[in-house]
């Protein structure tokens, strides 16, 4: 299991944003659904070990990120595209990649081509040299994404990674991620539940720090027969099981 | 090789191959930092900052190493401070800034050591524009200076200041990643290295921008007769040098997730860097003023440095050839032109100079009190080998066109030397009657110093006044062979005010 997660917690002062999670999950793109607030992003922050969980345990890429050692090994095998994406407007696109594929230590002569493979991989070939700071709010979230991969991430978290993107890149984007999720686990936290229909095999849905659902996007589906809210049958399962655990 | 060696052989391997890979991916990331560092953009600004201050200081200053070297030394680090400590905060708080903390957190480097290369850039650039500076003042006083070459201590102590400067503005910025950081640690630093170049207690004169005892400062006797004394230098290297680790080792605490040997080493480094300082600044509060001029620390003292420097000196080529230390080359027309109208006012008496040479300044007094020049411009005799005497003289401590509030013209330096060579050399050929001087003997000397075209006559009384005017109104022939004629006479006191035509 690359994600294995037993009863995790994180407590921020008195507010408990995650309380008590448990997950196991294999290769694939899973899909981390739930309304603002309900602690995707606390558990996608825990799992890219930015913060370390107040009890629980967690075990990433066969390894408990409780030691130092091991985190560094996880870390080598990560790719993690924050919510909000902070840059250096100066770098351009390809010093940008460049300049996180060697902070994950990647071997130095290997480096230029997975760069170059990266920002093809998103469509930005063509403005590999341009600034940062020139490019548009969709492009910025493609180089995220790119810093992300660039090192061929066992594990990859991507925090609403398709907002800001036009419905092309989207399509683009989910393409990209089942090709990602052949080979990785790519965890994709996000509340446009189309994404999650489209492109992954597994989905799990937060509320109030709380796991209230895991299981398939069809069965996700099928629990929202009979449901009025929502305008597809995926968002349908959504408000269900949402109302379910609030009620 | 057994299996077992084989695979130690191989972990060392790759283990050597590991760092290998390290440096090459710090060498990486060091030149894109390179290529975006914001001192890359301060560098005019350093440039323009050290042409207008520091620069135009050193080099307003007579063409001697000495001189250049120190000037350039009080001034060079509060040019750099400001646009040194400004782009190292504005880089120390970049990951703050940009909200770029979280996604560094999730990489294997530790970010202490991506920081580190980060102010390394900084520091390549500033060190760059250093060198690029202190080379256009040695460069243009290597092509101006008469004798010498150039001294390294001082600009050494600068380079060891700029990685100091820009660590305490990359840790400013790195722990308080604000707009406001900038600003606030650029005028801070400035300030906090102009208010140590103040002279306080001696510990202060640690301060990286101190060329010297404050009290003195940049003088021309300084290191031009005696080797330029690298004790306090050496103390301020090492209090930089711990600035420099401190203020490295206070960013490596921020990084809560590193490993426990990097934040030991973090830790070790800041207690080690603050521990520099304390001992930097307790070994400069030992110093004391040696008699060149130049501060001494007993800890750090090298005997062999007070020998003094050997050099040939440069002479003129008159009946009384003047020679001076070659450094002082430019100003033996200025001695000549202040001495010859004495030396021919005793031309061809007993007791004349048969050359005069040049002493270096004594300096003395206190360290926490104004100094005390000991002899300067005074004429010391020495009786040389084979009965003929040199007169050494010292010249004034300031030379023309030295900037300061005491200013002095050629003209002025001119007259310097005059008033203390005439009265000392005409003093020391009519010589004191056994009794003291006798008042024919004033007269007299009054009388040939006013001749000298010294303005500044020796006090007399009416009746001695009225001999020296009577004197020295004389054709200077007649005065001339009067004076060849009695000078026994009067030396010994046996002639009166009357006796004077």
């Amino acid at each position: 299991m690359n994600i294995d997660i037993t009863d995790v917690t994180r407590q921020f002062g008195r507010t408990r944003a995650v309380a008590g999670v448990s997950l196991r999950t294999g290769p694939g793109v899973f899909g981390l659904l739930g309304p603002n607030g309900a602690g995707k992003t606390t558990l996608l922050r825990m799992m890219a070990t930015v913060i370390s969980p107040s009890s629980g345990s967690m075990r990433l890429l066969d390894r408990d990120t409780g030691s130092h050692a091991a985190r560094r090994e996880i870390r080598r095998r990560l790719g993690y595209l924050p919510q909000s994406l902070g840059y250096y407007p100066g770098f351009t696109v390809a010093e940008f990649v460049e300049y996180f594929a060697l902070l994950k230590e990647m071997p130095s002569k290997q480096v230029p081509g997975a760069v170059a493979t990266a920002i093809e991989r998103v469509e930005l070939g063509g403005k590999a040299h341009a600034k940062l700071r020139t490019l548009s709010g969709g492009m910025l979230r493609r180089v995220g994404i790119a810093q992300a991969i660039v090192n061929e991430p066992e594990l990859l978290l991507l925090d609403e990674p398709t907002a800001g993107l036009d419905p092309e890149q989207r399509v683009a984007f989910r393409s990209l991620l089942r090709e990602l999720g052949a080979r990785a686990t790519v965890v994709v936290s996000t509340h446009l539940v189309e994404d999650v229909g489209a492109a992954c095999s597994e989905v799990a849905l937060m509320a109030a720090g709380k796991l209230v659902f895991h299981g398939t996007p069809e069965e996700l589906t099928a629990r929202g027969v009979g449901h009025a809210v929502g305008d597809a049958p995926l968002e349908r399962g959504y408000s269900a099981v949402l109302a379910a655990a609030r009620s | 090789m057994t299996a077992y060696s084989g695979q130690i052989a191989g972990r060392a391997g790759g283990r050597r191959h590991a760092w290998w890979r390290r440096i090459g991916a710090a060498g990486r990331l060091f030149r894109i930092e390179l290529r975006r560092s914001a001192m890359l953009w301060m560098m005019p600004v350093a440039g323009a900052l050290f042409w207008y201050n520091a620069f135009r200081e050193s080099m307003a200053e007579p063409a001697m190493w000495n001189l250049r070297a120190m000037t350039m030394h009080h001034g060079v680090l509060l040019d750099f401070a400001p646009p040194v400590v400004g782009a190292a905060a504005w880089m120390g708080s970049r990951e703050g800034r940009r909200h770029l903390t979280d996604l560094i957190g999730t990489v294997p480097r530790p970010r202490w050591t991506a920081q580190l290369v980060t102010w390394a850039a900084v520091t390549a650039w500033a060190l760059v524009a250093y060198c690029c500076c202190v080379g256009v003042v040695y460069g243009l006083t290597a092509r101006q200076a008469s004798w010498g070459g150039p001294l390294w201590w001082p600009a050494v102590v600068g380079a060891a200041g700029i990685p100091a400067l820009s660590a305490v503005g990359f840790a400013a910025g790195a722990w308080f990643p604000s707009r406001f950081t900038v600003p606030i640690a650029t005028v801070g630093a400035f300030f906090a290295l102009g208010f140590s170049a103040q002279p306080r207690a001696p510990q202060w004169q640690v301060s990286p921008t101190a060329a010297g005892s404050p009290y003195i400062g940049p003088d021309a006797g300084i290191g031009t007769f005696y080797h330029y004394l690298p004790d306090l230098s050496i103390a301020q290297v090492i209090c930089m040098a711990g600035v420099t680790a401190a203020a490295i080792g206070a960013v490596g605490l921020l990084d809560r997730a590193s490993g426990p040997w990097l934040r030991t080493l973090a830790y070790g480094m800041t207690a080690a860097g603050l521990a520099a300082v304390f001992v930097a600044a307790g070994l400069a509060g030992t110093a004391r003023l040696d008699p060149h001029g130049m501060l001494a620390i007993p800890a750090l003292h090298d005997a062999a440095s007070d020998e003094p420097i050997k050099y040939t000196p440069v002479c003129d080529h008159a009946a009384v050839p003047i020679c001076l230390n070659p450094a002082y080359a430019a100003y033996l027309p200025n001695v000549r032109e202040a001495i010859t109208p004495v030396l021919t006012e005793l031309a061809g008496l007993p007791g004349l100079p048969k050359s005069v040479g040049q002493d270096p300044p004594a300096y003395g007094g206190p360290l926490n009190s104004s100094f005390v020049a000991g002899g300067a411009g005074v004429v010391v005799s020495e009786a040389s080998p084979g009965g003929s005497q040199q007169f050494n003289l010292v010249l004034p401590d300031q030379l023309p066109a030295e900037p300061g509030g005491a200013d002095i013209t050629v003209r002025q330096f001119v007259g310097q030397i005059r008033l203390s060579v005439a009265a000392d050399l005409i003093n020391k050929v009519v010589g004191s009657a056994p009794g003291g001087e006798s008042r024919a003997q004033h007269a007299v000397v009054t009388a040939l110093t006013f001749d000298a075209g010294v303005t500044r006559v020796p006090r007399a009384d009416a009746a001695v006044s009225a001999a020296a005017s009577r004197f020295a109104a004389l054709p200077a022939a007649v005065r001339h062979a009067w004076l060849a004629a009695h000078l026994t006479a009067l030396r010994a006191g046996r002639i009166t005010l009357a006796q004077l035509p």
